[in-house]
């Protein structure tokens, strides 16, 4: 069995509490990183949380040409090991759900991780709208 | 000619060569050496030709045209067999007097006989001639017998014969283990033993296994590898074809530069007449064992004689060197075991395979018999050049002294001047000063001795030379030379030149000795390939064998050997008569005087080029 | 598996690993400038460098830890004299070579370097050529830019200094850097890197400029993935995938309400 981050756009309420936490947990020496999950207004009052669904037949890593990305087998994310990344950017263009994303000074490619099996989303998360569970 | 199918007809072939010569025929060996080309040498060969048939001796005199014959300030030079009669600097115009005189009536022409230059005596035989008396020539010397583009020439002197042996009576394993027992170093300038080369390669996993000959030469003033495969091209490929023997290849290359237009030609011509003897190619001499080579040019980069730059370069990259430390017997060409051996390497072979380790053993220094760095065997081809009275080529057993090289065999210094140091082993090499002079030559002591055998040049400087220009001098080569890929070669070398630049116009500190130092050890210690790791050599040795003359450049803003231009002085002494001929040649206008008058210099006008002291004829002028 | 010993320390490494793969495993810093772990090591920056006694020698050595593999009784000393003497000497040099480029000072200063032994270059940029550009193309297939000439007039160049046709502007070059030495501009729906412009595909949503032309199609070849993918810029992905996942919840909310 293995768990999965699952999103209900229904309750979700724009507070970005998730953004935040994605952000300390991949801080780097005190400083925030870039935030793997977005969350986007669709209409008043209508939020959604976007982040890497880590699917099956990735288009990323199909596209990367120096095999930077690979599945975590515990996991089952896709991870981005930064220092094979070229920073050829393809992969951010090919994903077509557009959940690559540049981190500004490294220019490496960042991508949700499930932060290793223990996603700061989800456990900050106050109406599970995100949620780590078992599928 | 028909390929030779086996042993037996490889050896009545030989003796079919051997008994058609007739003995009483004289042969006159006309040096065609690249050096002697200049002297129009080919002209010379095909007139003392015109004349041996127009004077009818054509049944009793053979014009050779051979390959290099060592002594290239001598040029154009011959030697008539059997008399061993030595004639030197011969113009084509001699050509007729010396068939007329010499070849048809005996007669000893006194202009072309050789003057020792120590007792002034002129000298009638080749061998009781100095340079070449304390030589032991045993690469070159069948060379100088032979046309480099008959292989019926090598093949007549037992050429291919140790190739007949190894392949009729050896197994592989076994021609390893006697390369290993003569104690054969590379030839190159790493001294590393071959034989323990061959057994890596040999055993490295994988089918496929390569052989190439590394003939880049490219040191300043060497050509000792240019001159073997020149003239003796043959001898290279034998060497070759046993060492593929021992190592299981069946494909070797031959990387020679493009710089080399005769040594590609030759080998060329020595590989085709090979193949078509059946000594090269599909199953040689009918043994079933099939080996054959391609001959790469190289475009002329120092770097590209460094193996793994080498191996790039054939592979069509760029001739970059990569680190080594999986060595290229392991993966090497094509990610293949390779062996690489420079060309008087590849000689070396027939000759110890010919006549045995005990016979080679005997040669040279130290003990092999149980550690193949045990010492340095057979003999070493130098380009002994420079400051020296008999420059050339010469080939002498390992363990001969500096002294008996530059004196006995060099003449010595010329002009009656002082003896200041002598640099071994091209670039990287090293300046060893007087004291040095009995060091016993071989990979070891000159390594002790702050230097390097390196692949064999052997350059004389005199007390003209000024140590901190020569060291400045081999640091702009290498600067030039570097491929630039590591920082510590490509900047080292640019921050070198730059503080030897400063000391050599007198604007340097004594910090800059130790930053030297300092830079030095870096450079050896970081750099990527050999270039960069031996590049300080120049610097360390004159440092520690020439330190005070750094010194005099930085402390007394003075070149003691008068060569730095910023730090010397021309002075008009006593001896001054007015003939006011430097006061015309001075392109500065910075010398006054009246006919007759004494003479001064103006020292801001001067720039020290030095032409006033060329043209006095009464030491009139001083340079301090 | 062998065993080796890094400052002291006994770790155990798979066999073919590289000896700065195994150092970093364990937990040492060695800094590097021309290394990348997508690309064969190159051993140019020499700031790798480590001190190693291989097992039955008595002499150690100073090698490049990013192509020296790591072998069973290895002893790696990662600080010693030697090496951190090697270390600041190409500091040094490079810092006299770049002494604007902030990434060199930062790194020279860390090994207590502050200025150069030698005399800083004047009117150089900061390329230290450490060659990831040039290798980043050729592992990208396109082999557009490399090394030319040699010695210290070495530079980074493309064929006969042109702009150079086999370029597609994908910007690696510029990104890997490590000096950021590669200039790369973006205006009005072209790029412009190595003297040459290329026309940048807009995104069909929002009209963004996100990639050229010549790379996109490049890209999707070389990938295999229906073009389809590459047609919206990454926000705008990104804002489909928001409505896609909207559309479903109103559906599912409106299949609930029905039951």
């Amino acid at each position: 069995m293995s768990k999965m981050l699952m999103v209900t756009p229904g309750r979700c309420i724009g507070c970005r509490t998730c953004e935040v936490a994605c952000a300390f947990r991949h801080a780097e020496a005190g400083v925030p990183g870039r935030s793997r999950v977005q969350v986007r207004t669709l209409a008043k009052d209508v939020w959604v949380p976007i982040l890497c669904l880590q699917c099956d037949d990735a288009a990323c890593v199909q596209a990367c040409p120096v095999s930077a990305l690979w599945r975590n087998a515990e996991t089952g994310a896709i991870e981005v090991q930064e220092d094979r990344c070229v920073r050829c950017n393809v992969c951010v263009v090919a994903c077509p759900f557009g959940n690559m994303t540049v981190e500004s000074p490294k220019k490496a490619v960042i991508k949700c991780d499930v932060c290793g099996g223990d996603p700061a989303c989800a456990q900050f998360c106050p109406t599970r709208a995100l949620e780590y569970l078992e599928v | 000619m028909q390929a030779i199918g086996n042993f037996d007809e490889l050896k009545k072939y030989r003796e079919g060569l051997v008994s058609a010569r007739d003995p009483k025929r004289k042969v006159v060996a006309v040096c065609t050496g690249t050096g002697c080309k200049a002297y129009k040498c080919d002209d010379l060969a095909s007139a003392l030709e015109a004349e041996v048939v127009k004077q009818g001796l054509s049944d009793k005199v053979e014009i050779v045209p051979t390959g290099c014959h060592g002594f290239c300030e001598r040029g154009s030079l011959l030697v008539i067999y059997p008399d061993d009669i030595f004639y030197q600097k011969v113009s084509v115009d001699q050509a007729a007097e010396v068939v007329s005189k010499t070849l048809a009536n005996g007669e000893i022409l006194e202009e072309l006989l050789y003057e020792d230059p120590v007792t002034g005596k002129k000298i009638v035989k080749e061998s009781d001639i100095p340079f070449y008396k304390h030589q032991q020539q045993l690469l070159f010397g069948p060379g100088r017998r032979i046309r480099p583009t008959e292989i019926d020439d090598y093949l007549a002197l037992g050429g291919y014969e140790g190739l007949a042996k190894v392949l009729s009576e050896m197994k592989p394993d076994e021609v390893v283990e006697l390369i290993l027992k003569s104690g054969l170093r590379g030839r190159g300038g790493g001294g590393f033993p071959t034989g323990v080369k061959w057994r890596t390669c040999r055993d490295a996993p994988g089918d496929t296994r390569y052989v190439i000959c590394n003939a880049d030469e490219g040191d300043p003033g060497a050509y000792m590898d240019r001159s073997l495969l020149e003239g003796n091209p043959h001898s290279v490929i034998e060497g070759m074809i046993i060492g593929a023997f021992a190592i299981g290849s069946d494909q070797g290359y031959i990387y020679v530069r493009n710089e080399y237009p005769l040594a590609v030609s030759n080998v060329h011509v020595a590989l085709d007449q090979a193949r078509e003897a059946g000594l090269l190619g599909e199953n040689i001499l009918g043994t079933g064992f099939s080996f054959d080579m391609r001959v790469s040019r190289g475009g002329g980069a120092f770097v590209c004689g460094e193996s793994t730059a080498l191996m790039a370069s054939l592979e069509g990259f760029v001739g970059e060197p990569r680190a080594k430390y999986v060595h290229t017997v392991e993966h090497g060409l094509y990610d293949k075991p390779t062996n690489l051996n420079n060309v008087e390497t590849w000689a070396n072979v027939p000759l110890i395979v010919n006549k045995g380790v005990d016979w080679y053993t005997s040669i040279g220094t130290g003990d092999v018999s149980k550690n193949p760095w045990g010492g340095s065997k057979g003999t070493k081809i130098f380009s002994l050049v420079g400051k020296v009275k008999n420059t050339g080529l010469v080939e002498v057993p390992m363990g001969i002294s500096l002294r008996k090289i530059i004196y006995d065999i060099g003449g010595g210094v010329p002009d009656d001047r002082a003896f200041k140091a002598v640099q071994t082993g091209g670039p990287s090499g090293g300046c060893l000063p007087e004291s040095f002079l009995d060091q016993p030559v071989d990979f070891d002591e000159l390594s002790r001795a702050g230097s390097m055998m390196g692949s064999g040049g052997m350059i004389v400087m005199d007390d003209r030379t000024c140590m901190v220009d020569v060291a400045r001098y081999f640091v702009k080569f290498l600067l030039d030379e570097s491929c630039g890929k590591c920082v510590p070669c490509r900047e080292g070398n640019r921050r070198m030149l730059e503080i030897l630049t400063r000391i050599c116009s007198g604007q340097g500190v004594l910090s800059d000795l130790d930053l030297l130092e300092r830079l030095s050890r870096s450079m050896m210690r970081g750099s990527l390939c050999a270039l960069g790791q031996t590049a300080p050599n120049p610097v360390l040795s004159t440092l520690r064998h020439f330190r005070h003359e750094y010194e005099a450049h930085i402390v007394d803003h003075r070149c003691p050997a008068a060569v730095c231009r910023p730090l010397i002085t021309y002075t008009i002494n006593d001896e001054c008569n007015g003939c006011t001929l430097c006061k015309r040649v001075c392109p500065q206008k910075a010398i006054s005087g009246e006919k007759k008058k004494f003479h001064v210099i103006d020292q801001d006008k001067c720039d020290q080029c030095g032409v006033c002291i060329q043209s006095c004829k009464f030491d009139a002028i001083d340079v301090a | 598996m062998l065993n080796l010993d890094i400052n002291g320390r006994r770790v155990t490494v798979r066999k073919g690993t590289a000896l700065l793969a195994a150092i970093r495993e364990a937990g040492f810093e060695v800094p590097t400038l021309c290394h990348h772990e997508a690309l064969e090591p190159y051993g140019a920056c020499r700031l790798c460098v480590v001190e190693v006694r291989e097992e039955g020698r008595d002499k150690t050595r100073v090698v490049t830890a990013c192509n020296y593999p790591a072998k069973a009784g290895l002893q790696v000393e990662t600080e010693s004299e030697a090496v951190v003497e090697t270390r600041r000497e190409v500091l040094d040099l490079l810092l006299a070579r770049c002494p604007g480029s902030p990434v060199i000072r930062e790194l020279a200063s860390s090994m207590g370097l502050h200025r150069s032994s030698y005399p800083p270059d004047q009117n150089r940029d900061n390329c230290i050529l450490c060659g990831l550009c040039v290798r980043v193309c050729e592992k990208l297939g396109f082999t557009a830019i490399t090394m030319a000439g040699r010695g210290a007039e070495r530079e980074v160049a493309a064929p006969l200094k042109e702009p150079p046709p086999d370029c597609v502007g994908c910007g690696s070059c510029a990104r890997v850097c490590p000096t950021g030495n590669i200039p790369l501009v973006d205006r009005d729906a072209m790029r412009r890197i190595w003297d040459r412009d290329f026309e940048m595909v807009r995104c069909t949503s929002c009209g963004r400029a996100y990639i050229t032309r010549e790379y996109l199609e490049s890209r999707v070849e070389a990938s295999g993935l229906p073009a389809s993918h590459f047609e919206l810029c990454d926000e705008c992905s990104r804002s489909r995938t928001a409505q896609t996942m909207y559309r479903h919840m109103v559906l599912d909310d409106k299949e609930a309400s029905h039951e």
